[in-house]
Order: structure tokens, then sequence, then C-alpha cells
């Protein structure tokens, strides 16, 4: 038989070590309650953070009762949130029937520079209010940091910290009447629809005219630049000067749910206008159909723009309803 | 000992004169099986526009003799940038590849597509011709 020799020591006391490491037996703790005022937030709005769109936030509180009762709270954004920026002044529980129910807790909020606060009138040591920021105009493609806060009346302050996020350069303009030979012309820089009177006093930013065609058959609902061929602009007459070479490419596979009223789960971001690639695009699309969408860039590279088609009507000589989401380069 | 030895060094030798006996797969410049197929011919063309949506306005019609595919696109189909996609017969290859968006926008001169066959002997080059509505 061997004899142990010095180095199998090391050995042996690790095998030693590893044994009572693995046998220990881990005692359940009772996880602390909450024993002071304490709060949590998280963002509910998903998607891009747009300009004159809102965000909100859902930021609950809650200290024992013995403590005491929750006074007010508060919540402070690096910008100044826009115009309709407000803290709610109703908490909320869910019914049997799995709605969200208001509870009046508080006065109204008040803003005050970028702070916006609720007062506490009822005596709750709970609750969950709701933080809705309308992302103003100061902000566009700068980062927003929101501290929430809460105060109880043994004289406690919580706070939780959310953000950054970045808010996108884009623009956004829904529902847009475009209308066959009447309000067809469409301007990116103005978002905006214009007829032919119109056109020729804003000749320059006319950058798409709507076209409805019965034949050929695959013409139906059309975006065509002022400068496309003449096929794609049959019986067109253009105004004066109306004469820009829009960059425009048919899409199907994106519906973005901003512009598609809250339907589909595809969000269009500032990435997807910084990567994309017009420059082999043709000036015309047709063959739109409701639910459809062109990626657009202007003549003079200014903007480039995502259309979506909300719906369209052969009736009265074709109409389509449209969105735009636009992008600054 | 040693006479062990010399039977393992043996054995070795055999086996990786086994292995080195072992005949290769035949493999063509693609890395792709060579096999003895000598089927040669398109069996399906589809043409798809920027928007992966097809802008054929009927089936294309494909002339194993003349070797041609003929094929009839939509009204406004944008030709500078669309996916053709060619069905071949089995082991076949296409030359060239298609690897992008391609530029088929030249009506008047057609593209040609060579299918190759599985045994890679046999060459059959077909001609793509685009029509609009």
């Amino acid at each position: 038989m061997r004899k142990l020799t010095i180095n199998h020591l090391p050995l042996l006391f690790f095998a030693t070590m590893l044994l009572l490491a693995s046998c220990k037996k881990e005692e359940y703790k009772i996880p602390d309650p909450v024993s002071d005022l304490s709060s949590d937030a998280l963002k509910r709005t998903l998607g891009p953070n747009i300009v004159t769109q809102t965000i909100e936030f859902a930021y609950a509180m809650a200290i024992p009762k013995e403590k005491g009762k929750l006074v007010s709270a508060e919540v402070e954004a690096t910008i100044a949130g826009g115009t309709g920026t407000f803290l709610q002044n109703n908490s909320y529980f869910t019914n049997s029937s799995g709605q969200d129910v208001p509870v009046l807790v508080g006065d109204p909020s008040v803003n005050k520079d970028n702070r916006t606060s609720v007062t506490f009138n009822v005596d709750t040591n709970a609750a969950t209010l709701r933080y809705f920021y309308v992302i103003p105009e100061e902000a566009r493609g700068k980062s927003v940091s929101f501290i929430f806060s809460a105060t109880s009346s043994n004289g406690q302050k919580v706070t939780y910290n959310l953000g950054p996020y970045s808010i996108s350069k884009m623009d956004i303009k829904r529902n847009i009447a475009v209308s066959n030979n009447t309000n067809s012309y469409i301007s990116i820089e103005d978002m905006a629809v214009y007829n032919a009177t119109s056109a020729a006093a804003n000749a320059g930013k006319i950058d798409l005219v709507y076209l409805y065609r019965t034949s050929p058959g695959a013409f139906i609902h059309g975006l065509v630049s002022p400068a496309a061929d003449p096929i794609y602009l049959p019986g067109v007459i253009l105004p004066a000067g109306v004469n820009r070479s829009t960059k425009v490419r048919r899409e199907f596979g994106v519906q973005d749910r901003n512009l598609a009223n809250l339907q589909f789960g595809i969000y269009v971001d500032d990435l997807d206008f910084q990567q994309i690639k017009l420059t082999d695009a043709p000036n015309y699309a047709v063959g739109l159909k409701a639910e459809s969408s062109a990626w657009v860039e202007t003549a003079d590279g200014k903007y480039r723009a995502y259309i979506y088609i909300n719906s369209v009507s052969t009736a009265s000589g074709g109409s389509a309803v449209i969105s735009i989401l636009r992008y600054a380069l | 000992m040693k006479k062990y030895q010399k039977i393992v060094a043996l054995l070795l030798i055999v086996a990786i004169g086994f292995s080195a006996c072992t005949k290769d797969i035949p493999v063509d410049e693609d890395g792709l099986l060579i096999t003895s197929r000598a089927e040669c011919f398109v069996s399906n063309f589809e043409l798809l526009g920027a928007d992966f949506i097809t802008v054929r306005s009927k089936a294309a019609v494909i002339d194993t003799t003349a070797q041609t595919v003929n094929v009839e696109v939509l009204f406004g189909t944008d030709l500078k940038n669309v996916y053709p996609q060619f069905s071949l017969a089995s082991d076949c290859k296409l030359d060239p590849k298609i690897t992008a968006k391609t530029d088929l926008s030249d009506l008047a001169n057609p593209k040609v597509y060579t299918v190759v066959s599985g045994n890679r002997q046999v060459r059959k080059p077909y001609t793509l011709i685009i029509k609009y509505q």
C-alpha cells in the first residue's frame, strides 16, 4: 500500500471542501417585507419615441399601513414635457373581467418647469399612477430621462430612475386624404397634400402625385413622381413648375404600427431611414393597395419618408388615406 | 516491450495506408457534389420585385428545346431591382450565380443563364426573355 505523500494533501483538502460545500443545506429565507416607503416604475409604450407622441409610464408606490400614508408623487423629466403632459390622479385595480378600473386618489397633476406632481387627497398607502409625457420639439434627436419620486406622511421620500430614452428625429402625420385629380399633389417637406392650384404655388415642394387608374389593371393606386415617364402619369397635366424626380420603392412587407392605427407589430424607426438605400429605386410606385406602403427619398436629398396606405376607395374616381413618417437627412 | 511497440507502429502505418486509399468525394470549384446525373434543364422560374412580391403577370413559359424562359411582368415593374429564381433539374447549378438583386431592364439584350448538369459535363444556355404586360 502506497503511503500518502505531501503531493496528495492539497487534493484531499480540496475534495473535502467540495464535499462540505455540496452538503451545505440552503435555508429558505422569508423575503424581507417592504418595511419602508418603496416604489417601482415601468415604461408602457413601445416603439420609437416620436415628437408630439406620448410616452406612457406606470409608477407604483407603497408604504406599510402602520408607517403612514402617501402624500405626493412627482416625475421630473430632463426635458420638460409638451402641452398635455400629466401624471394621472387615478390609481387602478383590475376587476374580475380583467378591466382596469380607476380610483381617484389625488388632485389633478400640476406641471411646473420639468416637474409634474400629484398630491394625494385620500388616505391611501399604495397607488399606481400613470404618467403621460408628451414629447416636445426640444427633445428631437436627444435623450430624455425621468426621476419618479414619492413622499409619505412619515417624511420618507423614495425615487426611481428610468431612461435615458432616445427621441426620434422622425415626424409623423396620420390620415391624410388624397384623391385622384383633386387633392393629389403630395409634399414630403410640408407633409401635406395640395390641389393643382396650391401645387403650382408650392411647385418646388411637390414630390409625388397620387393617381388611380383602372387601366392597365396593374396600375390601380399609384404614387408617381412628377418627373416619371409619362406612361405612369396618364392624363395628368402637371401644374407649372412641378417637376421633381422622387425615388420611390413599393413595400408590401412593412406596416408601421404608429401609422396603421395600432394594428400590426412593426415599427419603422430612425435606423430604417438611415440604412435604406434608394439610389437605384424608380421614381414611381404603382399597384398600391390598402396596407401597402412606399419608401421615398426626395429629389433634393433632404428627406426620406415612409408612406403607409391606410385605406383606398374606387368610388368617386379613386381616393386613398395615407399616413407619413418623415426623416430629415 | 520493443516487440509491442513494433506491433503498434505497424498497425498505425496500416491504418494510415487505408485512410490514404479512401476514394475522394468529387466536388466542383463551388464545393458542390459532382454526381452522375446528366439531366440539364430549367423546371420553374419566378421573378420577385424589390418588395419580394412576384412581378409576373402569369406563369413563365419555359421552352427546354429552344432553351428560353419567357416571362411577362406587370405594368410598372422596376426591372432594375428584381430577384430571378430558377428551379433546376436535380444536382444542376446555374452560371452565372444569382446572389443579389439583378438588373434585367435591358429588354433588347436578354440575359443568358447557363444550366450545368450534375455531372458538370452538359451546359445549356437559357435566354431569359422579359416583356411588359
